[in-house]
This record gives C-alpha cells, structure tokens and sequence, in this order.
C-alpha cells in the first residue's frame, strides 16, 4: 500500500477513492483568517483538499494569535493572510496554500470575477452589504457559499449554493429484494429448491429469500396473483411461513429471518415518491450541453422507468447476510448482481444517447458514476438551498416561521435573531456591542432597541427576546473563544467534505450551536 | 514590532493575547454559574489549574491545542502508543517524520513550541502505571481514549477516590466514530458516571463460529477464518499482530484463498486489516467537534463563567447536523457509583457456571472472567491457579447448595476495576 493510501486510511472508509478524488481537486477559498477560519481549513487540509486560498486585508494583532493555533508571536504586524497560509501549509505536504492579501470586501465590490476561479468559498468576518453582494456573485456562478461565524459561545453557519445533488447520501440500508414482482431468474431459482427432498441440515440453510418467494407463489396462486392485503391475510401468510416449517431442524435460524421479514414480502416495490418528483423534474427534461451528469443520468433512469425497467427503478442488486449454505447465497447475490448489471447497462445505453444528442463522447459520464446511481437510486437527493438574498429581503424572509420557532423557549433560533440584531447594532454604532466593558451596561439597552426593531420590522408580536438573552449578547462582546472556534470548524469542514464530495447529506440551511448549553438546532431560513 | 509582557510568573504574554477570553472572565452574566466572581482570581484559577488529558491521539491533539490556546497553562498527556502513518491525516501535532515516536511526547513538544507559556507534561504509559498521589494532582480530567477498558479504569479510580476523599474531581469524556461522536460531563458521586452507561456502547459485530467454519458466505467470514482459525494453526502459539504488514499479507492470501474456494469476492487488503484491527473510521473534523466541546467543558467547569453541559451529548454528522443533549441517570446498582447491590433471581437448581453465564452475557457489565466470592467463602475464584483449580468443581455444583437465598456475592473481575455486589434470590 502507498504511503498516501496509508495516511488517508481511517477517511477512505467512509468517502473511498472517488470521494478522495472529488477532495483533492478542490480549491477552496477562506475570506479573513479568523480563528473559526483557519480551523475550518485544518480540518479540509488535513484530508487532503487540492488547494486552499487565504484572502485578508489585515495585518496580525495581538488577540488573533491569542486565539489563532496558526498564528505566533512574531506575526504580530505582518499580513495575516500570509502568515496563516505558511502554518497551514505545514499540516500537509500534498495541499497547496496561497494567500491574497487584499480586504474580501474590497474584492467583492471591485473585482467580483476573482470568486470564479474555486470550488467552494467559506466567509467569515463580514459586514452584512458586503456578505449579500458576495452570496450574489457566488449564486449567480453556481458556487457554494458557507458563511461561518462564532460569537462568545455562539456558533452560526449557512449553506448557500442553487442546487446540490447526491448519490450516495449513505443510507443505513440498501434492500432492493423484489419479492412482489420477482424477475424470472429469481423466481427460477427459488422453485429450484425441493423442499420435500431436502435433509433437514439442508433445509436449515436454505435463504430466507428463498423460502418467503416459496410462501409468496404459494398464497398467490391460491389468491388470485395477488398479495396480502389486510392484517387478517397477513397474519395466515405469516403463519404459512411458520408451517413449512420442519420440526427436525437444527435450528431455525433462517425461518426466524424469514418470519422476521416477511412484511417484506407484501409491502409493494415502487418508485420512492421523492425519487419520483426528482425524475420528472424539469431539469431533466431537456437535456442541454450544460446539464450537470446528475440530471442527465437522471433522465436515463426516468426512460427506463417508463421503458425496459417497467415502472421500477434499476435493481440495487445488494444482499444482506442471511443464514445459508456458501453455494446457495453466492448463486442467489449472483442472480442480484447480475440482474442489476443488465439494468445499469440499459440505463448506461441510454445515458450514451442522451450524451451522444449533445455532441458528447460517452465516457463524458464514467461508468463508475452510472453504477453508483443506479445502485442508490432509491436514496438519492437534491437540496435547492434559498438564496441569502431570499433570507434577508423582507418580504421573502421567512419571519413567520422565526415567530413561531420563537415561542418555544428552549429553540436556538433566538441566536439566530440576536446574532441579526448585532449586525444591525454595527451598522448603525460601527462597533459591536460590549467589545469594552465600560459599553457593557449601556449597550444592553441599546442592543435591547435593535433586536424591538427587528421584530417590528418580521411583524413577530407573540414572541420576545428575553432580557438575559441580550445581557448575555452584550456580554459576548464578539469575541471568539479558541474552544468554539475549534468546535465550529469541526463542524462546518464536514459539511464542506460532504458539499465537494456530495456524499452524506449537509444540513439546509442554517445550523446554530449553543456551546453553553451544548445543543443545536437546523433551521431553513 | 511586538508588545511582549512579563508578567509575575515570567509567562511571555502580549497585549491582547487573551482578549476574547477574558471578555467572560471580566465580566459576569446571567448565564453564569452561581457565584460566578469576575476579576484576577478566576483568571489566576485558570491559568494554574492542572488538567489531565488522557489519549495524545485524534481527540488528545486536539484537546491538547484547545486547552491551551483557551488558558490552560499546566496540562499533563499521558498515551501509550508510537505514532503510526495512518494517524496523520487527523492527529496534526505529528509530521511523517514522527513516526515510531511516542505521541504524548511529539505532542507536548509541539504545543509547547507553539503556544508559548504552556507547559505540557508528557508520560509515554499506561494510566494503570500512576497512582492516586498522580491523579488527585489534577483540577479536571479529560479522556480522548478509544477503549472502553481504560475508560473503565480511569472511571473507577477516580470515583473510587472521590468518595474517599469527598471531592468532586471531574472527568470530561469524549469519544467519536467515524461521523458520530460525544461527549459527557461525569461529576462523581453527582452525575452518572461512564460505568452507569455501559449498555450504551455499540455491539461490536461478531460472527458465528459455525459460519466462519462452514458456511462462509461474505469476504469477512473468509479472513475471520484465517485469522481466527488458521493462523492458530499455522502458528501456534504465535500472537497475532495487527499492525505487522507480514501478519496482515498472510491473512489476505490466506483469506483470498479460502474465498476462491467459496466463489466468494470482496477480499481486499483493505478489509482486512479492517477486520483483523476492527479499524473505526476517523477523520479531523469529528475529532474536533467532540475534543473541543469537552475543552469547552473544562474552561466552563474551572471558571464557573457559564453553565456547562447537563450531562451527554451526542452527535451526528452524517445526515445533515444532529445533536442530542440529554441528562444521563445515575443507577442505583451502578457497581462503580451506586449505592445498592444489582439483583438476580435464578433457579437455585442451576450450575454455578450457569449463574456465571448469566453475568456474562449482561451488556450493562461486561464481564470477561469473573470471580465469585461471599463474606465466608470463595465461590469460584479466577486466579491464582492453586485457588482457580480448588474451586473449579464449585462450577458443577447447585446454587442453592452454595449460597442461601438473597446472599450477598462479590463480583470481581480483569474488566471491573472495583467490585460489584450482587444479591442473589431463588426463583420459587
């Protein structure tokens, strides 16, 4: 084994040799090295991103390598951006680091093309006209934006992109059985077994796929093809099980299984509701030159749906352990697999067309991409984000919900409104409220005005924020904690490694960390 | 140009260095614990606390930077092992060149090179190799562990020592898995403690035997049985090492080997070794998550500047962001912190060895070889030999001819740092 499958082990079982690929070709760019900042990249160059970007205009002070692990004495001064870039760099030797240094805000007033050269921007430490005129720029090019700030014992983050699709979202099951519509190679072969002949050491192995397709005919034949429909027909059917039964077995682990799953065997195969309103979604309709893989693939699945796959999705073609002798089970994952595989072709005939109608080779779309599809097809996802813009217009806010989320005392929602009235504190004070402790007991007032506001302005009557909620804000004075700093960047550099290697499933849209209390909550705002 | 400050114990601060974190420790709050004094002193409580971080692995690394950079000044590591190459894509305190080297020791270099004023105090062991006079040095204790046995230990001797001594002397615990993790507050004698929530632990997979013998059926049963059955075999006598390439090549082609014969695929180095060392995935970011909210305990718990977590924290992070935070109950019979006996009924007809079977079998204690013992008289005792073979027919013998009914028994046990009390009634 090479020594960078070695270092990468114990994080290439969970995203495995694609999603390491998708990491390291990766630019990620972090706007202000702040402490929350240069954590949330530890955690990406660590595993092996291609390359980060450090854009800041200021210089190091004294409180930024209080809290900063990257950051040392002698930086006090120099540029901050150049100086992080350097410590971050030497976490890993196979990540390329660069720093600008130049103040985001003036690049994204004056230079907005800048954003358009990487993958995934991460914002922390910006005013609020600045952070919207951003999320624009970053909106209209379709790149995914994460606004990352921590605030006294607060932690915030948004996710803002269009449209992020995943395959492999990780589900803790993968059943694909088809035990109401058997293909015929999988009734074949559970008609092979002669029950009547079987030695009871036998009989004891036989899958309990087989016997519930057995039991299955069986109560069809004599019902009319059709399958139990009731709580009465589902008990007898259970109770079918149970009476082929022999009572000279060595144990009966396999019909255990087999009574165990036997809900199965009646519960319809279908198309997943979601997973229809995704193949019929508008963007796989017509197929353009500039329609991402997904949809493309998508649109193959959704024709062989309505073709060859006869109203059902691709066959997974996975199959559980299950109590067996090695030669029944291998013939039965084989019969799985096989039928799977002669799905996916289909599906990948079709995808070739589809890229063909766009004047694109067929290897424009890897098989590896169409198998993984096809196998989750049932557990696909698609998260369209709202826009920051749609967040913070007034008539697109969604301040009713934040009224009603406020009426349950306990909800970290009440971070999320006091973290907006602070923004709106800087913009009239242009300082943050209790940054000195000479501010402290006046600016509980004043902030107090801020947050009336902001709640006249949402419409919200049947909620406040209490007084100790806005003396604890004050008291926060906007510091960042070296500890929430850490916390946080742990989590958003997850969210960031499930953006760019679109496995497992980030949160939408907003999460707040409560670090006092030590809960959080996900809000779509 | 920097403003270097000497302060009275010679510490190299500069202007602003702990701006932010003595924003909360200027002033005080409503969130803040009952007498909660702003000022110099919790400041000075800070900086000289000792805390001890056991594990200089992926939550030691991190805790060990968070402690720090936050005002811990007087931190103690301790951590058995050498640093391996696939610890570096998350323990960032060590470089390629590191390996073979102790990590308590490559940590606290590091920490200490980079944050100045710091002293980290490194021991490459065990913690079964100090004594109580090491541990009730400290203010706090934090465990970034990745077994449930030293867990255990840890948790029992400084409960153990608590009671004694009616202290309370906190353990901050953490623990994470791949995209999971938590983190706990256990205040002794107050809160439960890590032996209270023993049954919470994941089951570790097992395979049947007659499987791995007979009818192998998936890639893990083939390499279970080279390692399991063949290696023995093969070598024996010879202890198998996980960590040894040679060890992990012979069970992949002795694994493959036995695949073929089953038409069996899936066979790969990889999964092997993931087998053989039931390897848990790990990465950075859930290391950080759960070392510096437990870091975040510390400072909450030694300053009092603001509530601190009630009790247990899980976290989720593989479908979208989860937490859950709740308060853990103490148990009753808790054999480490509780106050009563745990109780079993059994047949009075049944073997002693079924009474054992019984407690074995228990998820919420976890024996591995226990012996049994009334205020009179040693039921079967594990060790030494000449006891162990003395008190082996005991095994066959009826319960009710050996205890009467709702006595007392004493559980020990190599997975038990303390004892556990056990009563015993006859089912009629």
């Amino acid at each position: 084994m090479d020594k960078k499958t070695q270092k990468y082990d114990r994080q290439l079982r969970l995203w495995h040799a694609h999603g390491q690929a998708a990491l390291e070709q990766a630019k990620v760019c972090l706007l202000n090295g702040s402490a929350v900042g240069t954590e949330t990249l530890k955690n990406l160059i660590l595993p092996g991103i291609g390359s980060f970007t450090v854009v800041d205009g200021k210089p190091v002070a004294g409180s930024d390598v209080g809290n900063n692990f990257f950051l040392t004495v002698d930086c006090i001064g120099q540029s901050r951006a150049k100086c992080v870039t350097e410590m971050l760099r030497e976490l890993n030797e196979e990540v390329a680091g660069y720093h600008v240094e130049e103040d985001p805000v003036d690049l994204v007033e004056n230079k907005p093309d800048f954003f358009l050269q990487y993958s995934i921007i991460i914002a922390t430490q910006l005013p609020e006209s600045a952070l919207l005129k951003l999320a624009d720029i970053c909106w209209d090019a379709n790149i995914p934006l994460v606004v990352v700030r921590t605030y006294g014992f607060l932690a915030y983050a948004r996710i803002v992109v269009p449209e992020h699709t995943i395959i492999e979202t990780h589900p803790e099951q993968l059943l694909d059985l088809r035990f109401d519509v058997p293909f015929p190679a999988l009734l074949e072969f559970a008609q092979s077994f002669d029950f009547e002949k079987t030695d009871s050491m036998a009989f004891s192995h036989i899958p309990y796929v087989v016997i519930l397709l057995r039991c299955l005919e069986a109560w069809k034949k004599r019902h009319d093809g059709k399958l139990p429909s009731n709580r009465d027909e589902r008990n007898q059917y259970k109770q079918s099980i149970r009476a082929m039964q022999r009572n000279d077995l060595p144990d009966a682990e396999n019909f255990d299984e087999a009574y165990a799953a036997a809900h199965r065997a009646w519960t319809e195969t279908k198309v997943p509701s979601p997973i229809r309103q995704m193949l019929d979604d508008a963007k796989a309709d017509a197929i353009t030159p500039k329609t991402p893989n997904f949809w493309i693939i998508a649109r193959a699945v959704r024709d062989f749906v309505a073709n060859e796959g006869r109203g059902l999705l691709p066959l997974a073609g996975a199959v559980p352990d299950m109590k067996s002798d090695t030669e029944s089970y291998v013939k039965l994952q084989t019969l799985y697999r096989t039928k799977a595989r002669e799905d996916c072709n289909l599906v990948r005939n079709r995808v070739t067309s589809l890229l063909a109608s766009i004047d694109k080779p067929a290897d424009a779309i890897t098989t590896d991409e169409i198998e993984r599809f096809c196998k989750f097809s049932s557990h696909l996802k698609v998260i369209r984000y709202r826009s920051l813009r749609e967040e913070y217009t007034l008539n697109t806010a969604r301040s009713h919900n934040i009224g009603q989320w406020l009426q349950d005392l306990d909800s970290e929602i009440i971070y999320y409104v006091l973290l907006r009235a602070v923004d709106a504190f800087y913009e009239t004070h242009k300082r943050y409220p209790g940054f000195h402790n000479e501010e402290v007991e006046t600016d509980i007032g004043l902030l107090k005005k801020c947050v009336t506001a902001l709640l006249a302005e949402w419409q919200i009557t049947s909620a406040t924020v209490s007084d100790d909620h806005i003396h604890e804000m004050v008291r926060a004075g906007a510091s960042e904690i070296h500890t929430v700093a850490a916390l946080h960047g742990g989590v958003v550099s997850q969210e960031i490694i499930k953006l760019i290697t679109s496995q497992y499933v980030p949160m939408d849209n907003t999460v707040v960390f409560n670090t006092i209390k030590s809960t959080s909550s996900v809000f779509v705002l | 140009m920097c403003d270097a400050m000497q302060t009275d114990n010679d510490v190299p601060d500069w202007e602003g260095r702990w701006r932010d974190v003595y924003t909360y420790l200027e002033r005080s709050g409503p969130f803040a614990i009952d007498g909660f004094e702003p000022g110099d002193e919790v400041k000075e409580v800070l900086h000289t606390s000792k805390i001890l971080v056991i594990g200089a692995g992926g939550l030691g690394c991190e805790l060990l930077k968070d402690l720090a950079l936050v005002g811990f000044r007087d931190i103690h590591v301790i951590d058995m092992d050498t640093i391996d190459i696939s610890n570096l894509n998350r323990q960032f305190l060590f470089r390629s060149s590191d390996v073979g080297r102790p990590k308590a020791e490559v940590a606290a270099e590091f920490i200490m090179k980079r944050v100045p004023g710091v002293t980290v105090t490194p021991y490459y062991g065990k913690i079964q190799d100090k004594d109580d006079d090491y541990y009730s040095q400290f203010a706090l204790i934090i465990c970034g562990l990745d077994s449930v046995e030293a867990r255990r230990w840890i948790n029992a001797t400084i409960l153990r020592m608590c009671e004694e001594n009616e202290e309370i002397k906190p353990i901050i615990d953490g623990g994470t898995e791949g995209f999971k993790g938590q983190s706990r507050v256990i205040l002794p004698t107050h809160t439960a403690c890590y032996e209270c929530s023993l049954d919470m632990q994941t089951k570790p997979t097992t395979f049947p035997i007659c499987t791995i013998a007979n009818t192998p059926r998936l890639p893990e049963h083939c390499i279970e049985w080279a390692s399991v059955i063949q290696w023995p075999k093969i070598f024996p006598g010879k202890k198998l090492d996980g960590d040894d390439p040679e060890h992990i090549k012979w069970l992949l082609d002795t694994a493959l080997g036995r695949a073929n014969q089953f038409n069996i695929s899936g066979v790969t180095y990889t999964l092997t070794q993931g087998v053989v060392k039931n390897i848990i995935p790990a990465i950075a970011s859930t290391n950080a998550i759960i070392a510096a909210a437990c870091a975040n305990e510390a400072f909450k718990i030694v300053t009092s500047c603001a509530g601190y977590l009630q009790n247990y924290m899980m976290y989720v992070g593989d479908q979208g962001v989860y937490t859950y935070t709740f308060s853990l109950e103490k148990k009753e019979e808790c054999p480490v912190c509780g106050s009563t006996a745990l109780k079993l009924e059994v047949n009075p007809e049944a073997k002693l060895q079924e009474l054992i079977d019984i407690l074995l079998d228990r998820r919420e204690i976890q024996l591995k070889r226990p012996s049994l013992r009334t205020s009179s008289t040693s039921l079967y005792m594990q060790a030494p030999k000449m006891l162990e073979e003395q008190t082996r027919p005991n095994l066959e013998k009826k319960i009710g001819d050996l205890i009467s009914d709702g006595e007392m028994i004493t559980v020990t046990d190599v997975a038990l740092p303390i004892n556990m009390r056990l009563t015993v009634t006859f089912a009629k």
